[in-house]
This record gives structure tokens, C-alpha cells and sequence, in this order.
């Protein structure tokens, strides 16, 4: 095993004990990246990456982060890297400014190795439509399965073994799910607690950042270092942020948990609901209480529809910024509409046009109080549920997918409650702004799949203790995909 | 709520600025099928209509002013190095009139 497998803490230890060198872990890091088969990356930041890690000095005994090889999803802004969500439209755009999560880890000496692909800016859940094509699961040396999306390229490397910690963003789900799908943990903090400064918005309402880690201790790591007030970003919470990993401790004693009874019935795999109910048992065993709760039916096949109804109207509006005259790749024309026209027909993809009509319809005079309004509407009616379970519970978990990573050729039933509930939970989080995290639970033909805790805001800390508690009966700790680093 | 037809859409997506294929179209009406009902499950919810509309998680309330320090802002050269056409300092676009 090569110190690039562990952990950030342990890889950090080792970084001290001068077991391993930053150098020896980037250049492992960028062969690996190199040679990587499951097209993850938009950019391998070689250049960058060797010249930070000539700068750095003597070991940061209380920096867990020196050394620290990251990937990042591209559309964080990164001054002087071009930066293109996966899309034509934004090809050759170099960002004059850094993202404040990528100020935030290169000013912990963490190195870039490089730029992620996802679906074309962050709309999908596929890994399919970025401009490079589909982004594969590194369990699936076929290449028959997705790792989810849209943050895709971020948990295939970091389930690759390329780096430990990958940041994405995640508007429905679009870290947890992956997560799932590529036996990783899977986090976004409360709304707010994380500055979105220099992230590409897709639908700011419910956009968070959030990453990838190989373990619990290091999710809790990473949020400690990137949360915290930024006058940058007006969503910014503004009040005092406590570092979490110093108190995590794994403990379940007295925590109420609550589990839909709904979402439950509405998976069908009999192998991963049996798994989950494992975990479920062990963690009674360790003096939690579990209940099994209800929502109403009507109110879980809104979670959808209100999610698509608010993205795609928020993300219409947010990426008429996109006219390929400012940046973007230019087209000759005779008229400045023409010009827009063109770089927009032809640097947007179908599903992203489809996706902003879909928005454009929804804001209709004729049409926002039914659709968009209603929409809104319906989220509040959604959280005001939540916030009732959270008044007798401390956290609601679930699974965190109904399925391992589908095949890409699998078809959902798109009306089906395992499509509109089981398959969309996650986006609760979203609509409340809820601490959520995703971490494996287990295993089925070789491919992992995950459960998901969900606390109330600013009690995140609760969320990693009880998925710190799983994480330690389960023994799914640093789980990577056995591929051949040649 | 209007039907969805094939003009509407397409009046859409001309003021996104964008065009769309015949068949590229065919395919968003088909969505529109699936999504009209997806929607009118939301129609379903008893009393959703006398809610407040839930624009954000929640409220974050700013009550400071941040310090007014003089900041440098872009260049003239940063603020046209992503644009694609150029003249004279600013960003050329086709002639107007």
C-alpha cells in the first residue's frame, strides 16, 4: 500500500513522522490522475502542483491539510486554471479570482492535483452529459455503471484512490448520491456554513458545498477548515463556527432517531434495506432509540417536482450570464443577438436547454403561480414536516440510494415512488438547509452502497457523531476501488 | 396553466436564446408529458396555497457593515481577457445600426 491510500488524518501523520514526503505523495497522485481510465478529469494541474509542493517548508505539525493532496470539481473558480462546468460554453474562460474553499485548502499548503468533470454546470445526477462525456465508476472496469453525478469526476478519483478529499457542490443530492454509488462519505454542511464564493450557481436557494472523504474524521477535518464567515458571499453565516473534529467521539447514548416509514417502503432492494436495518440494530445496541415515523405520501411525491420546479427557475435565471461575449468561446455573426444565439445553441447541451425551458415555462406570468410559486410553497409545507420530526428527533436517517450505482443503460420509471421518494430524499437536506452525510454501510456484487444522516441546522456535529458511530461498527472505513495504479 | 405545445416551447427557448431542433423539441414535449403530472403532484398537497412562498433555508441576517476599505478592482486588461473579441479597450460586438 502507498501512503497516498490513507487517510488525510493518518496521510497527515505520516507527512509529520516524515514517513512519506508531500513530493513523493503528489507525484503518486498525479501518476495515478494520469493514468485514470474513468474520465474524472477536465485538467491535471501538474504544473501548479509541483511548484506548491517545492515551496513548502517543514511539516505543519497542527495543519491536517500540509501536504495534502485534493481534487477540485471544476466549477470552483481557480484563478488562471480554466474553470468550464463541463460545458462548451465556458470553454477557454480562466477565472480572474480562486473560489474561497480554494483559497481556503492552498492556503493550508493542500496541493490541486486537479480539475473534476460533472454534469454540464452541476445540472444532472448522472455523470453523463459534461462536455467530455460520461464519467465512470472506478468500482466498474467494464464501465457499465455510473458514479452519479453531477459531481462526478470528484468522487471517481477520490474512490479511485487519487486523492483523499474531493469537493463538489450539491444542490439535490449531487454529493451525497454519488457518495453512495462510490463507497465514499459524502458531506455538505448546513446551508451557509460554507462560503459559495466563486462557485458557479446553479440554483443558489439550495446549492451547498460539499466533499468526498475516505473517512468520517476527515469530513469533520474538512469542514472545520472551510467553514467560517465570508464577507464575499451575503448568504454567509455571519455567527461563531465551532471546530467539530476535536469533539467528535462517536457517541450514540440517548440520540433520537427517526426513520421514514415511506421512503423505506418504497425501496425495493431487499439487500440493501436488510443492511440498513443492521445498522439500525447496532446502533440501538449502542443506546440510541430508533423510530420508525410517517409523512404523508402526498407530501414525499412533491419532493421532486418542487426540487425540478425551483432548480431549473433559479438556474435559468442565474446562467443568462452565459452569452459568449464576455467569456465563453466567440461566433462570428452579424448582429450581437445572433451572437448570443449561436453561443448558446451551440455551447449548451440538449439536456441544459431542456432544463432552462423547463425553468423559463415555470416563470411565466401565466404560469409562476401555479408552477414556481406553488413550488415554493410546497417547500415550505416540506420543511415545516421536517422541522415537526425535528422537534422529537435529532436526526431522520435513511438509505442514502435505493440501488448501487444503476447501469447506464438502466431506465427509471419516472412516475414510480422509488423514483419520486427513494431516489430524491436527499434533496430534503436541500430544501431546509439541513447537515447531511453519506457513508457506505455496504456491499452487493462488489459495489458499494451508502446510508445518509440528517441533523438539524447547525448540529452538524450530531450528524458525524452518529455516522462516526457506523462507520466504527461497520469497519467501511478508506474503502477504494481496486484498480491497478500502473 | 397554458398547454404545452410544441410553439410554446419553442417561444421559450427563442427568448432563452437559444434554438432548438424539430427533434430536440419532440423529445422536451415527451418530458412535458411526464413532468406536467410530476407537477400536479404538488397541486395535490392540501393547503399548500395559503403558505408563504420558502425562498431561502432560512434567514441569514446580516447586521454589520463591513469595513469600507478601497479595494483594487479588475483592470481594464483582466476585464477583457475572456472575451473572445476586442477592440480599442472594450469588447467588440456586431454593429447595432
Amino acid at each position: 500500500m502507498h501512503f497516498l491510500d490513507l487517510t488525510i488524518h493518518e496521510m497527515h501523520l505520516a507527512l509529520v513522522a516524515k514517513q512519506v514526503t508531500p513530493k513523493e505523495l503528489v507525484l503518486e497522485a498525479l501518476k495515478r490522475a494520469k493514468n485514470n481510465q474513468d474520465q474524472a478529469f477536465e485538467m491535471i494541474t501538474e504544473t501548479t502542483a509541483l511548484a506548491q509542493v517545492a515551496s513548502l517548508g517543514e511539516p505543519e505539525v497542527d495543519n491536517p491539510f500540509w501536504g495534502i493532496p485534493f481534487v477540485l470539481k471544476d466549477n470552483f473558480s481557480t484563478q488562471g486554471l480554466e474553470t468550464t462546468a463541463s460545458s462548451n460554453i465556458l470553454k477557454g474562460y480562466i477565472p480572474l479570482f480562486d473560489a474561497k474553499v480554494y483559497e481556503k485548502l492552498r492556503d493550508a499548503k493542500a496541493i490541486l492535483i486537479g480539475k473534476t468533470t460533472l454534469d454540464e454546470l452541476a445540472m444532472g445526477g448522472s455523470g453523463t452529459t459534461g462536455h467530455l462525456g460520461k464519467t465512470y465508476n472506478p468500482y466498474d472496469p467494464l464501465h457499465e455503471r455510473q458514479v452519479g453525478g453531477s459531481s462526478a469526476g470528484s468522487a471517481s478519483s477520490v474512490a479511485a484512490g487519487i486523492a483523499p478529499l474531493g469537493l463538489g457542490s450539491d444542490t439535490g443530492d449531487s454529493v451525497r448520491k454519488p457518495a453512495s454509488y462510490a463507497g465514499l462519505v459524502g458531506f455538505k454542511p448546513t446551508w451557509g456554513l460554507i462560503s459559495r464564493y466563486g462557485l458557479f450557481p446553479f440554483a443558489p436557494s439550495l446549492d451547498h458545498v460539499g466533499f468526498f472523504t475516505r473517512s468520517v474524521l476527515d469530513a469533520a477535518l474538512t469542514q472545520d477548515l472551510l467553514q467560517g464567515h465570508d464577507v464575499h458571499d451575503a448568504t454567509s453565516f455571519s455567527g461563531p463556527v465551532k471546530k467539530n473534529a476535536p469533539l467528535l467521539n462517536g457517541q450514540v447514548q440517548g440520540i433520537k432517531i427517526a426513520i421514514i416509514k415511506e421512503v423505506m417502503d418504497a425501496i425495493v432492494d431487499a439487500e440493501i434495506k436488510e443492511q440498513f436495518y443492521v445498522t439500525v440494530s447496532k446502533l440501538k445496541n449502542l443506546g440510541a432509540t430508533v423510530e420508525e415515523i410517517s409523512i404523508p405520501l402526498t407530501l414525499l411525491n412533491a419532493i421532486y417536482p418542487t426540487y425540478i420546479t425551483i432548480s431549473c427557475c433559479e438556474a435559468t435565471s442565474n446562467n443568462a450570464n452565459l452569452d459568449g461575449i464576455k467569456f465563453g468561446p466567440g461566433f462570428p455573426a452579424k448582429t450581437y443577438i445572433e451572437a448570443m444565439t449561436q453561443a448558446r445553441t451551440l455551447g449548451f447541451s440538449e439536456l441544459i436547454k431542456r432544463r432552462f425551458v423547463i425553468g423559463s415555462y415555470a416563470l411565466l406570468k401565466e404560469n409562476q403561480d401555479v408552477l414556481f410559486v406553488r413550488a415554493q410553497k410546497a417547500r415550505r409545507m416540506i420543511v415545516n414536516a421536517l422541522q415537526k420530526i425535528y422537534q422529537q428527533f435529532d436526526v431522520i436517517y435513511l438509505p442514502a440510494s435505493p440501488t448501487i450505482a444503476p447501469k447506464f443503460t438502466d431506465a427509471a420509471d419516472r412516475l414510480s415512488s422509488t423514483y419520486l421518494i427513494a431516489d430524491s430524499h436527499l434533496a430534503l437536506g436541500n430544501f431546509a438547509g439541513l447537515p447531511s452525510i453519506t457513508l457506505p454501510i455496504g456491499l452487493k456484487q462488489g459495489f458499494p452502497y451508502g446510508a445518509n444522516v440528517m441533523s438539524r441546522a447547525y448540529e452538524d456535529l450530531t450528524a458525524l457523531n452518529v455516522a462516526l458511530a457506523i462507520e466504527t461498527m461497520m469497519g467501511l472505513k478508506n474503502l477504494k476501488a481496486e484498480r491497478k495504479h500502473l | 396553466m397554458k398547454k404545452v405545445t410544441k410553439a410554446i416551447l419553442q417561444d421559450a427557448a427563442a427568448r432563452l436564446m437559444f434554438t432548438l431542433s424539430d427533434e430536440q423539441l419532440e423529445v422536451l414535449l415527451n418530458e412535458f408529458d411526464i413532468l406536467v403530472q410530476q407537477m400536479e403532484l404538488i397541486g395535490h398537497l392540501e393547503g399548500v396555497d395559503v403558505l408563504e412562498p420558502m425562498t431561502f433555508p432560512f434567514d441569514v441576517t446580516v447586521d454589520d457593515l463591513r469595513p469600507d476599505e478601497p479595494t483594487q478592482p479588475l483592470t481594464q486588461t483582466e476585464a477583457l481577457q475572456n472575451a473572445s473579441s476586442k477592440i480599442a479597450g472594450q469588447i467588440k460586438l456586431p454593429k447595432v445600426v
